[in-house]
Formats: C-alpha cells, sequence, structure tokens
C-alpha cells in the first residue's frame, strides 16, 4: 500500500526582510529538513509550539508552497510535479474564522468550493447535505456566514475541506479559539473522520487532543522533529519519573533557578494560574525532593504541593523545552 | 490653563492617535492627487460645456475637497474611538468636553487648509488661473474660516456617527451634497431655487463665493458680508455637533449605549 | 462541456450574491458617481443645449460604471487574500482561470446595474431622453464596456494584489479614469501627452463606441479597438497571474498570517 505521505528530508528557507528604510536580509529556516511518513487510515499528530515550522510543513504538503530541497509524496503523487493529482485528493482545513465567503450562506460557501473541487452536479446537493449533517449546521445552512460564532465557522470549514472526499486530511490546528464544547464535537467528529477509513494530519498544540486522537505523534521545534512515536511512547520518555507541583505566591526568578539546582530534579517550569506561580518540577521516581525545595523557597509562600504521575503535556513542555 | 493643554496637546494627540495607520501611500493620493483629478476634472467639463472658467472650478473643488479631511478625520477621531473602545475611557475622564472636542478640530482644521492651498496652487500651475498676489493673504484667511465651518459639520456628523456607526457612509454622503448643493461647480444662481436655498445653509457656500471674488480682485471688506456667514453657518452646526455630544454621553450614561457594538 | 458550463454559471452566481448582498450597498456603489454625474451634468444644463446633455447623459452612464466596476476589480485579489479564500482558491484543483472567468463576469453585471441605474436617473432627475439610433449596436458596445473593463479590472487586481496597501489603489483610480476615458470631457480636448494614456484604456474606446451606436454612427472601428486593448490585457494579466501563484509557492506570499 502507497503511504498516505511521505516527507522527505523537507526543508524550507524564508528570505525576510527588516527595516523601511535600509533593508536587511535574512534567511530563517522554518523548517530544517524533516522526514516523517503517515499510513493510510492514520491520524498523525504534528506537535510544536507557534513558529515551529507546523503550518509551513503542511503548505508544503498541499502544494501551496515549494519546498527549498527536499521531497514529499501524497498517496505517492509527488507534491512539486504533480500539483493537480494531489490537490484533488486531498482536503484542507485551518483554524481560525477567514477562509470563507462570509458574505454567503454556510450552503452556498460549500456549492461554491463544489464546484471547485470538481463534485460531480448530480451527487452535490446530498452531499453537502450529508456534510452540514455530520458538522451539525443542518438547522443554520442558509444564513449568512458573517452572523456564524467561531465554532460554528470552524465546523463549516470541515464540511468545506471534506467536499470532494478527500483520502487525506490535513488540519492545521483547527481547535484553535473554540470554547471547550464545540472543541469537544470538534474532537468527535475528527474521530469519526478515521473511522470513515480517512488520513489525517493534525496540527496543534493542545496536548490532551492529541493524547485523545492520534495514533502517532511528531513533535516539531525549532524547525525539526525532536521526538515521534506513539502518545505512550511519548510519555514513557519522561515516565521513570515524577512531576511535583508547589503552588506559590510571588516567587522570584532566581528562586527557581536555585530549585532546579536539587539533586534528583530534572527540571523546573513555572505556569502562572492567576497570582498563583506553579513550580512544575521533574524528578527522579525515587527523589524525595519535597523537603528541599520547601527549604529553598525560603520565606516564600506557598500553597499546595502534589505530586502526580507525568502527562503527554509534561513529555510535551520537557521536549520543546530542550531540556 | 488644563483646558488650554487639553485642547492644544490632547488633540494633537488624539488626532495623531487616530490617523496613525495613515502611511503615506494612502495619504498621498488621497489627499494631494484625488483633489488635483477632481479640479482637473470639473476645469476640463466647464471648459467642454462652454461654461464658467478655470479660476471658478479650481477654487470651488480646491475647498470643496477641503471637507474630505474635516468630514472623515473630524468623524473619525470621535467616531473611530467607539470602535476602539476607547470613547468609555475618554469620557470618564474629568477633562472638560468643549476644549476636549474642540481641541481634536484644530489639527483637522489646518489639514483642510492645507488640502484647498494644495488644490489651489495646482490649479495656478497647471491650469489658466491668475490670483493677483495682493489677494493671497485674504484668500489663506478665508480658507480657514471655510475648513472651520466645514469641520464644525465634522463635528456634527462624528456626534451622529457615534449613534449610527456608519461614519464612512455619513462622509462620503455629505461630501457629494456639499459638491451638488454648495455652488463648487455651478453658481447658486443658475442652480434650481430650492438647492440654492439648501446651500445657503451648509458651510462652504459662502466661503467660496467669498474666495472667487477675492480672486476676482475684490478686498477682504467686500466680502466681510460672506465671510460672516460662513462663521455663522460653522458655528451652528459646531454647537449642535456639541450639543449632540453632550446629549449622547448623558443618555449613555443613562442606557449604556455608547460602547455597545 | 455541460460540466464546465455549470460551474461557470454557478460560480457566476454565487459570486454575484457575494458582490451585491445589501440593496444598502448597492446604492451606495452608485450614489458617489451618480453625484458626480449630477454636478457634471448641472454644468452642462446651463447652456441648454440638448446635444450637450446627450454626450454628457451617455458619459455619465459609463462612468459610473468604471467607478463600481473598476473599483471592486481592482481589489479583486486583495479582498480574497485578505478573507483567506484565495489560498484555497489556488489549491483547489480546476485552474484558477476557470474561478476567475465566473468572477469577472459578475464584476460586469455590477458595471449594467450601475449603468442602467444612472439612465434611469437622468431620466428622472434631469429629464434626459437619450437618443439611440441603433439599440442593438448601442447594448453591445455597453456589454462590451463592461467586459473590457472588467479585463482590465482584473489586470490591475494582479498587479496590486502584492501590495498591502492596494485598496486605496481602486480609490485613486476614480478621477483619473473619469478624466482620461472621454465620459465628460472628450479626450481631444486633454493635453496632447495625456493621449496615449487615454488610448490604452480600453474604455476609452468603448465610450466611443458607445456614442457612435447611440449617435447612428458604425461603432465596429471602436469596438475593435475596444476588444484588442481588453484582450492585451487579459493575456497579460493571465500570464502575471500565473507568475503571481508560481511566485507565492515559492515565496509563501499567498497567505496574510
Amino acid at each position: 500500500m502507497t503511504l498516505a505521505v511521505e516527507a522527505t528530508e523537507l526543508r524550507r528557507t524564508f528570505r525576510t526582510t527588516t527595516g523601511t528604510v535600509r533593508r536587511t536580509r535574512k534567511d530563517v529556516e522554518a523548517v530544517k529538513g524533516i522526514s516523517f511518513h503517515i499510513e493510510q487510515g492514520e491520524l498523525f499528530g504534528l506537535l510544536g509550539p507557534n513558529g515551529a515550522g507546523k503550518t509551513t510543513t503542511i503548505k508544503m504538503l498541499i502544494t501551496l508552497l515549494l519546498p527549498t530541497s527536499g521531497s514529499a509524496r501524497v498517496l505517492g503523487h509527488d507534491v512539486v510535479a504533480d500539483t493537480r493529482e494531489v490537490r484533488r485528493r486531498i482536503g484542507y482545513v485551518f483554524g481560525g474564522d477567514r477562509g470563507l465567503y462570509e458574505r454567503l450562506s454556510a450552503r452556498d460557501n460549500l456549492r461554491y468550493f463544489s464546484e471547485l473541487y470538481g463534485v460531480p452536479p448530480r451527487t452535490q446537493a446530498t452531499r453537502i447535505d450529508e456534510l452540514l449533517e455530520l458538522v451539525g449546521l443542518t438547522e443554520r445552512d442558509r444564513e449568512r456566514v458573517e452572523g456564524y460564532s467561531r465554532g460554528m465557522r470552524q465546523r463549516l470549514h470541515i464540511a468545506r475541506g471534506l467536499l470532494h472526499d478527500p483520502d487525506v486530511l490535513f488540519l492545521d490546528e483547527p481547535s484553535i479559539g473554540i470554547d471547550p464544547v464545540g472543541a469537544r464535537e470538534l474532537r468527535a467528529t475528527i474521530g469519526n473522520l478515521v473511522e470513515m477509513g480517512k488520513t489525517v494530519l493534525l496540527t496543534t498544540h493542545y496536548m490532551f487532543e492529541a493524547d485523545e486522537l492520534c495514533d502517532r505523534i511528531a513533535v516539531i521545534r525549532e524547525g525539526e522533529i525532536v521526538a515521534e512515536g506513539t502518545p505512550a511512547q511519548l510519555k514513557g520518555r519522561v515516565s521513570g519519573g515524577r512531576v511535583v507541583e508547589v503552588e506559590t505566591y510571588g516567587v522570584l526568578e532566581e528562586t527557581v533557578a536555585e530549585v532546579g539546582t536539587v539533586a534528583g530534579i530534572r527540571s523546573v517550569a513555572v505556569e502562572e494560574r492567576g497570582q498563583q506561580q506553579v513550580l512544575i518540577i521533574q524528578c527522579e521516581r525515587d527523589a524525595e525532593v519535597t523537603q528541599a525545595v520547601l527549604a529553598r523557597l525560603g520565606d516564600v509562600r506557598v500553597g499546595r504541593v502534589t505530586a502526580r504521575e507525568p502527562t503527554l503535556e509534561d513529555a510535551y513542555v520537557e521536549l520543546v523545552t530542550g531540556s | 490653563m488644563t483646558s488650554l493643554r487639553i485642547f492644544f496637546i490632547g488633540g494633537l494627540m488624539s488626532y495623531r492617535a487616530m490617523f496613525g495607520w495613515l502611511n503615506p501611500w494612502i495619504l498621498v493620493p488621497s489627499l494631494i492627487v484625488s483633489p488635483i483629478c477632481q479640479i482637473l476634472l470639473f476645469a476640463y467639463i466647464g471648459r467642454s460645456a462652454g461654461v464658467g472658467n478655470d479660476e471658478f472650478y479650481v477654487i470651488g473643488n480646491a475647498l470643496n475637497y477641503a471637507a474630505i479631511p474635516c468630514l472623515f478625520a473630524m468623524g473619525a477621531t470621535i467616531g473611530g474611538e467607539r470602535e476602539g473602545h476607547t470613547l468609555g475611557i475618554v469620557l470618564v475622564t474629568p477633562a472638560r468636553r468643549i476644549p476636549l472636542f474642540l481641541g481634536r478640530a484644530l489639527p483637522v482644521i489646518a489639514n483642510g487648509w492645507g488640502v484647498a492651498m494644495v488644490g489651489v496652487l495646482a490649479g495656478v500651475l497647471l491650469l489658466d488661473v491668475h490670483v493677483p498676489s495682493g489677494s493671497w493673504p485674504a484668500i489663506l484667511l478665508v480658507v480657514v474660516v471655510t475648513s472651520a465651518s466645514c469641520t464644525g459639520l465634522g463635528l456634527a456628523m462624528g456626534a451622529v456617527a457615534l449613534r449610527v456607526r456608519e461614519s464612512a457612509v455619513l462622509g462620503n454622503v455629505l461630501f457629494c451634497v456639499l459638491l451638488v448643493f454648495c455652488g463648487v461647480n455651478v453658481a447658486l444662481d443658475d442652480l434650481p431655487g430650492w438647492m440654492a436655498t439648501v446651500g445657503s445653509w451648509l458651510p462652504l457656500t459662502h466661503g467660496i463665493a467669498a474666495a472667487r471674488l477675492l480672486a476676482d480682485d475684490s478686498s477682504l471688506g467686500d466680502v466681510t458680508g460672506l465671510v460672516t456667514r460662513e462663521i455663522g453657518v460653522g458655528a451652528i452646526y459646531t454647537v449642535l455637533g456639541l450639543a449632540l455630544l453632550r446629549f449622547f454621553e448623558g443618555e449613555s450614561r443613562r442606557r449604556a449605549s455608547l460602547d455597545r457594538t | 462541456m455541460r460540466s464546465y458550463l455549470r460551474q461557470q454559471r454557478i460560480c457566476y452566481l454565487l459570486q454575484l450574491r457575494v458582490l451585491s448582498t445589501s440593496l444598502f450597498d448597492g446604492l451606495l456603489a452608485v450614489f458617489f458617481p451618480l453625484m458626480f454625474a449630477t454636478a457634471a451634468l448641472l454644468v452642462y444644463r446651463i447652456k441648454d443645449d440638448p446635444d450637450g446633455m446627450q454626450y454628457a447623459g451617455l458619459g455619465a452612464a459609463i462612468m459610473g460604471m468604471w467607478t463600481c466596476q473598476g473599483v471592486i476589480a481592482s481589489s479583486l485579489l486583495t479582498r480574497e487574500r485578505w478573507a483567506g479564500t484565495l489560498e484555497l482558491l489556488v489549491a483547489a484543483p480546476i485552474p484558477l482561470s476557470r474561478v476567475l472567468v465566473p468572477i469577472t463576469m459578475a464584476l460586469s453585471t455590477i458595471g449594467l446595474y450601475c449603468v442602467v441605474a444612472t439612465i434611469v436617473w437622468e431620466r428622472l432627475v434631469f429629464d434626459i431622453r437619450l437618443e439611440i439610433a441603433s439599440w442593438p449596436l448601442f447594448v453591445l458596445s455597453v456589454l462590451m464596456s463592461a467586459l473590457t473593463l472588467a479585463l482590465f479590472g482584473f489586470f490591475l487586481s494582479v498587479t496590486a494584489v502584492r501590495y498591502r496597501t492596494s485598496w486605496s489603489l481602486g480609490a485613486a483610480l476614480e478621477y483619473p479614469g473619469w478624466l482620461l476615458c472621454g465620459f465628460l470631457v472628450p479626450v481631444d480636448l486633454l493635453p496632447d501627452w495625456l493621449h496615449p494614456l487615454s488610448w490604452s484604456i480600453p474604455t476609452t474606446w468603448a465610450m466611443a463606441a458607445v456614442r457612435d451606436a447611440a449617435n447612428g454612427v458604425s461603432p465596429w472601428g471602436n469596438l475593435g479597438l475596444c476588444v484588442a486593448v481588453g484582450l492585451v490585457y487579459a493575456v497579460v494579466a493571465a500570464y502575471l497571474g500565473r507568475r503571481l501563484v508560481e511566485s507565492a509557492r515559492r515565496h509563501a506570499t499567498l497567505a496574510l498570517t
């Protein structure tokens, strides 16, 4: 069976210019030669912080951007040479509220893109009905998109991406800015797609989303893949450890750095939660660090101290902060 | 003293804040090229129709175009605050309202004056227009007065725009009304009677008439009546605008309607 | 072939819907050129010369088209780019030209609407009854004006889409077009050095053809020139469009994100 997606040493540099009067040019390497593959029917997650190169990678795969070097194939078709064949077989959905004709209704938006994707006229109407049903917009299909909420737009985007029944679907941060209920529905929709036999490449920076959905994950940092595997495998990279969370009020950076020097501690991250700063301390399984940490904190006011098993998010934070 | 500072410095600052996004690529065509084109268009229409002379159209259209910054900039300094949700913040300050809003008018008047003068100069350079050198000081003054009264209309429009929100649409409509009714291209006597009546209650009309007389060698003394009427009409709109602003402010405190989007 | 026509028809209808959703916007788009036409007609009216009014009346009608249609067309791609839909159009498997032709047709329809609206206004307000010698040739000339103006607008749009401020381009072109295309001022009256500029705009020829048809002169010569100039822009625009997409793929300039 041909691979759904196969990227080999994909590389992309951008030339940016800064300054209006004296222009200085600088080459920025957004993607630094990444290789990965996706099997057909797989849900593959591309995880990484903003600016890591996720969208650039996707845009090369969907033929909107030429790679500087390296190659990629989608269902066996080269993304540079065979653009027509690739475009016929893929769907592309991105997050946010752009990419729709605001003044047209949801149905008209779908009609328009059906024509562009060459959906046969005879099946078009039923196809659109099915998709509106799938994304739960049947009730409001004749309203103009300008009155839609973000979640509704996002679901309409997904319907649009599915119009021509593509085999491979690229979802670029589809859940960005959607409320928790909407995001849950979206995850259910994505789950259904995989059951229908679609291949999905999903980028996100919500860990639980990736954990719940993805068969395999690649973590990308500064244009390079730093880890790849199933969610369980990635968690395994930090397991064999433990996480201690300490709630503090008004902790200073120097103090945090000092905490990091305690024996048995692998890394310390600070998360702001309202007035608190929560220290997330990754440590060796057997190390007894709590007393030492509290000692280092000195007069800093401390709230609850809890210990827990590492999550995918911990693995992710460890990977992308490069510790 | 505080009011003075609010008047001058506050006005300039808010003007710059509202227009900070306007880069030269938009400003140059819209405030220099467009008025010159409008002047040329009507001057040539006049030549083609065999009506009037170049000077008539140069003065009319140069002053007409001054209304663009007067209406749009004034509308934007007030209406734009609503869009940026800053109006509420401005209104909770203890600053006195009249210097606050009139201060904003000052840079706008200067802008309108500049646009009109660019138009007149372009007319002198490109077309067959001769303004006696002795008339220039008086013309400069009349253009200031006309810009000021147009800005009065802009203030009233800005106040209305707070409620109806379509500031740009209002600005365009008013600009066109001024173009057609104020004797810009057709002397008031040649307009149908009802249009001339409407025109005499709008800013711009008397200013244009005064500037034309001055360019034909009249002295400032000859046009005092026209200038006074221009000031009077401008004052009416300014007072109307301030009254509307006060009314809307009061009403918004009662009904929280100001920052509703 | 049938599916091709169907695609063209549906894309045309939906694009027209995008361009003309609200009656309010529609009225406003005509309002600005209509008021300028009114101002010009007021000038011509003073002489009370029927030939002058016929001249200005015809010119004002096509002038409205220049504004509504030309201005919308020149920001066409920019609008798609801002809406985030340009990327999707390019990523679709059908060639971009098949997307653009219906858009051009939709734009022309808007232009025709402006012509009709202006003629109705002239009739109601100024009591101008345009004397048209040959209605078929007049309608043909107006249709060709709309079509070639759409092509010209599309050319501008392709040229301007790379610049972020191309919004203001349409507005900045409004007045020069009014001056150059012979709507209200005969081209001969303009300074000689401006003539080549006038001749390079298809609408100038279209305007001349419209006048010919109305005045009972054969419009074919001017129509031929109008189509020829329009086609030159279409070819250049198609070439630039292809270059644009290629360069966008190379330099990632398609999206604004």
